[in-house]
C-alpha cells in the first residue's frame, strides 16, 4: 500500500488511545466521566472547600431545612441535622470517606488481583483446577456476607471495613485477569513473540497487558460501584464507620430517628450515594461501549 | 449427563470441605476461647469445659479437631447461641425458611419483570424504547437497597397506607409452624380464616420482595437483552424468516426458547447477590429471617451464631447454584462438556 504522507511519521495509536478516542465521542459517558472527576476532586479537597466542620454542631441551628425551603437559611445550604451540623459539609467530607475509600480499595485489590491472576493463568493441571474450584466457592459467598464475617473478626470500624471489602474484591479480579490472560495466550500474536524467544513474563508485560487493560478497567468500575454500595451498607448497618464520621451510609442511618421531622437527613445522603454510583456506572458503561465499537471497527 | 452429575457432585463435596474449613478456622480467628466459640457455651463450668474439650478433641492435632467439628455439624449440632443460649439448629430451622421464601419470591418477581423487558429492548435494538429501558436499568442498579426500602416504606406504607411496613404476617393470625414457609403453612392449616391470612401474608411480602427484586431485575434485563440480540443474529432465525414465518411466530416459537436457556445459566450466579440484598432488606422490614439474625448476632458478638449462619447461608446459595447448573445442563446438551482443568 502506498504511503500517503511521505514526510510525516505514521503513528499507530495504542489500543488505549484508540479507546479514549471513541470514549470521548459519547456524550453520556463523558458526562459520567466529568461527574467522576468532580467527585475525585471533591474527595481530595473536601477539607478546604467545606464551609463548616463535619463534626462540630451549632446548637442554635438544629434540624434546619435546606435553603430552598421556607424556613431554610442560605448559610446552611442543605440544612442541618439533629446536632446542628451542616449537611453540605458532612456530605462533602463523606465523599472522601465513601467515594475516596472505595476508589483506594478498588485500586488496591486490582493490583493484587492482577498479579495473582496473571501468575495463576500460567499454571496448568491440578493446581489450576484447584484454584478454579476455590475461586468458585469464594465467589458463591455473597460479598456482603463475607465482609460482615471479616468485620466480625476484626471488629467494627471504617478501616476494618475497608480491609474487608478489599479482601472480598480480590477474588473477582483474580478470576477476570486469569480468564482474560488465558484467552490472549491462545492468540497468534503471543505465539509470534514466543517464537522470537520472549519469556513468559515478557509476553505478559509487553504483549498481553496492553490488550486486557480496558477489560480490567471496566471490571474496576463495576467493582467500585459495588464498593461504594458495600461501604455505605456496612455504615448503615452500624458495622462500618462509627458515630461522628460523616460516611454517607452512617449519616443516613443517623437521620432515621428524625425521618418524619427532617426527611432531608435521609434523602440527601441517599441521593449522594446514588449520584456517585450512577457516575461510576456511566464511566464503566462508556468503556464497555467503546470496547465494543473498537472491536467492530 | 452421568459424567456431568459426577463432576458437579465432586464440586459440591469440595465446596462443603472449603466452607466447613472456613467456619472451623473462624473459631480460631474470633476473639475468645476456641472451644467456647465452637460450642457457644459461655457459662460452662470447669467440668463441662473438660467434657467440651473432649467432645471437640481439643487435645489432639488440628486435623482430628476438624474431623470432630465436622462430625458435630453433620449430626446437626451447631452449638448454642452465645446470646440466647438456645440451640442454633432450632433458631436456624425457624429463620431460614423465611429467608428462602423472601428470596425465592424476589427471584420470581425479578425474572417476571426483567426478562420480558430485556426481550422488548432487544427486539427494538438501538431504538428509543431500548435506550429508555437500558437507562432505567442502570438507575435501578445504582440505587442503594436500604435507601430504596426506606423510600418504599415512606411512600407505600406511611404516605399511601396501602401495604404493611414490617413483619411477615399480622399477629392476629395464628399459624402452626409445619414447613416454616409461611404460604405453605397457611394452606396446610385448617383455620377458618385461611384466606384472610393468605392475603395478609401476601400483602406483607410485596414491599420487601419488590425492594430486593429491583437490582436483580435490572441484571436480568441486561442478560436477556444480550441473549436475545445474540439469538436474533443467528442463521436459524434468518432461515425461519426466509421460510415466511410471521414476526410473532419467530419470536415466540424460536427466539424466546433459545434465549431463555442462556438466562437460566446465570440465575445461580445472581442468587448470591440477591441473598445479600435480602439480608439488608430483612433488617429494614423487620423480616424474621436469617439475615437480620446474623446482623444482630454481630452487634451481640455472638460468634457461634455468625459461624453457623455463614455456613448455612452459603450452603443454601450453593445448592441453588448447582440446581440451576443441572437445569441448564438438562436443557442444553452443549453445556455438559469439559469445563475445568484443561
Amino acid at each position: 500500500m502506498a504511503r500517503e504522507k511521505i514526510y510525516l511519521e505514521e503513528s499507530f495509536p495504542s489500543p488505549f488511545i484508540q479507546l479514549w478516542g471513541i470514549f470521548r465521542k459519547t456524550p453520556v459517558a463523558m458526562l459520567g466521566f466529568c461527574c467522576f472527576i468532580f467527585l475525585v476532586v471533591l474527595a481530595i479537597f473536601a477539607p478546604i472547600i467545606a464551609p463548616y466542620s463535619p463534626v462540630d454542631g451549632n446548637l442554635d441551628m438544629i434540624l434546619l431545612p435546606p435553603a430552598w425551603h421556607d424556613n431554610g437559611n442560605v448559610s446552611y445550604l442543605l440544612g442541618t441535622d439533629e446536632l446542628g451540623r451542616d449537611m453540605l459539609s458532612r456530605l462533602m467530607y463523606g465523599t472522601s470517606l465513601t467515594f475516596g475509600l472505595s476508589f483506594i480499595v478498588v485500586v488496591f485489590s486490582l493490583v493484587i488481583g492482577v498479579i495473582i491472576g496473571s501468575l495463576s493463568a500460567l499454571t496448568k493441571g491440578i493446581k489450576s483446577s484447584f484454584l478454579n474450584h476455590f475461586l468458585d466457592v469464594v465467589l458463591s459467598i455473597p460479598s456482603l456476607l463475607l465482609a460482615i464475617i471479616i468485620v466480625a473478626i476484626l471488629g467494627p470500624g471504617i478501616s476494618n471495613t475497608v480491609w474487608a471489602i478489599a479482601i472480598v474484591f480480590i477474588p473477582q479480579f483474580i478470576h477476570i485477569t486469569r480468564y482474560a490472560v488465558k484467552e490472549e495466550f491462545r492468540k497468534d500474536y503471543v505465539l509470534a513473540s514466543r517464537l522470537d524467544g520472549a519469556s513468559n513474563f515478557r509476553i505478559l508485560y509487553y504483549s498481553v497487558f496492553p490488550n486486557i487493560v480496558e477489560r480490567l478497567m471496566s471490571q474496576a468500575t463495576l467493582a467500585q460501584s459495588a464498593a461504594i454500595l458495600d461501604i455505605a451498607t456496612l455504615g448503615f448497618l452500624g458495622l462500618g464507620a462509627q458515630i461522628p464520621l460523616p460516611e454517607w451510609g452512617a449519616i443516613l442511618a443517623n437521620g432515621l430517628e428524625h425521618f418524619y421531622v427532617a426527611p432531608w437527613t435521609v434523602y440527601l445522603p441517599g441521593l449522594a450515594i446514588l449520584f456517585a454510583v450512577v457516575a461510576t456506572n456511566l464511566v464503566g458503561e462508556g468503556i464497555r461501549h467503546a470496547l465494543k465499537l473498537r472491536k467492530e471497527s | 449427563m452421568l459424567k456431568f452429575t459426577f463432576r458437579r457432585l465432586s464440586l459440591f463435596v469440595f465446596t462443603m470441605l472449603v466452607l466447613t474449613l472456613l467456619s472451623f478456622s473462624l473459631s480460631f480467628l474470633f476473639p475468645g476461647d476456641t472451644v467456647i466459640n465452637h460450642s457457644g457455651q459461655i457459662n460452662a463450668t470447669p467440668t463441662e469445659l473438660v467434657q467440651l474439650n473432649k467432645a471437640y478433641q481439643m487435645d489432639k492435632g488440628l486435623f482430628t479437631q476438624y474431623v470432630a467439628y465436622v462430625s458435630h455439624i453433620l449430626s446437626g449440632d451447631f452449638g448454642q447461641s452465645m446470646a440466647s443460649q438456645s440451640p442454633i439448629r432450632d433458631e436456624i430451622i425457624e429463620l431460614l425458611p423465611a429467608t428462602i421464601e423472601l428470596s425465592l419470591v424476589a427471584l420470581l418477581v425479578a425474572m417476571l419483570i426483567g426478562i420480558p423487558l430485556g426481550f422488548i429492548a432487544a427486539i427494538n435494538h438501538n431504538k428509543v424504547s431500548d435506550n429508555a429501558i437500558l437507562s432505567m436499568a442502570m438507575l435501578g442498579y445504582s440505587i442503594p437497597v436500604f435507601w430504596l426500602g426506606l423510600l418504599a416504606i415512606l411512600v407505600f406504607s406511611i404516605g399511601l397506607g396501602w401495604l404493611p411496613s414490617a413483619g411477615q404476617i399480622s399477629l392476629l393470625f395464628e399459624i402452626e409452624l409445619v414447613t416454616g414457609i409461611q404460604f405453605i403453612d397457611i394452606l396446610l392449616s385448617d383455620s377458618p380464616y385461611k384466606w384472610q391470612a393468605f392475603s395478609d401474608a401476601s400483602a406483607h411480602i410485596i414491599l420487601p420482595a419488590c425492594v430486593v427484586a429491583l437490582a436483580p431485575a435490572t441484571i436480568f434485563i441486561r442478560l436477556s437483552r444480550a441473549a436475545m440480540i445474540e439469538v436474533l443474529a443467528t442463521s436459524y432465525i434468518r432461515a425461519a424468516r426466509a421460510k415466511g414465518l410471521s414476526f410473532k411466530q419467530i419470536i415466540f416459537r424460536h427466539a424466546i426458547r433459545n434465549a431463555l436457556i442462556q438466562i437460566i445459566r446465570h440465575v445461580g450466579l445472581q442468587f448470591a447477590n440477591l441473598v445479600t440484598l435480602a439480608m439488608v432488606t430483612e433488617v429494614i422490614f423487620s423480616w424474621p429471617g436469617i439475615g437480620r439474625w446474623l446482623i444482630e448476632s454481630i452487634a451481640q458478638r455472638d460468634y457461634t451464631a455468625i459461624q453457623s449462619g455463614l455456613l448455612v447461608l452459603s450452603c443454601f446459595i450453593f445448592i441453588i447454584h448447582i440446581l440451576t447448573d443441572f437445569i441448564y445442563a438438562a436443557l442444553n446438551p452443549l453445556a455438559r462438556g469439559n469445563k475445568y482443568g484443561s
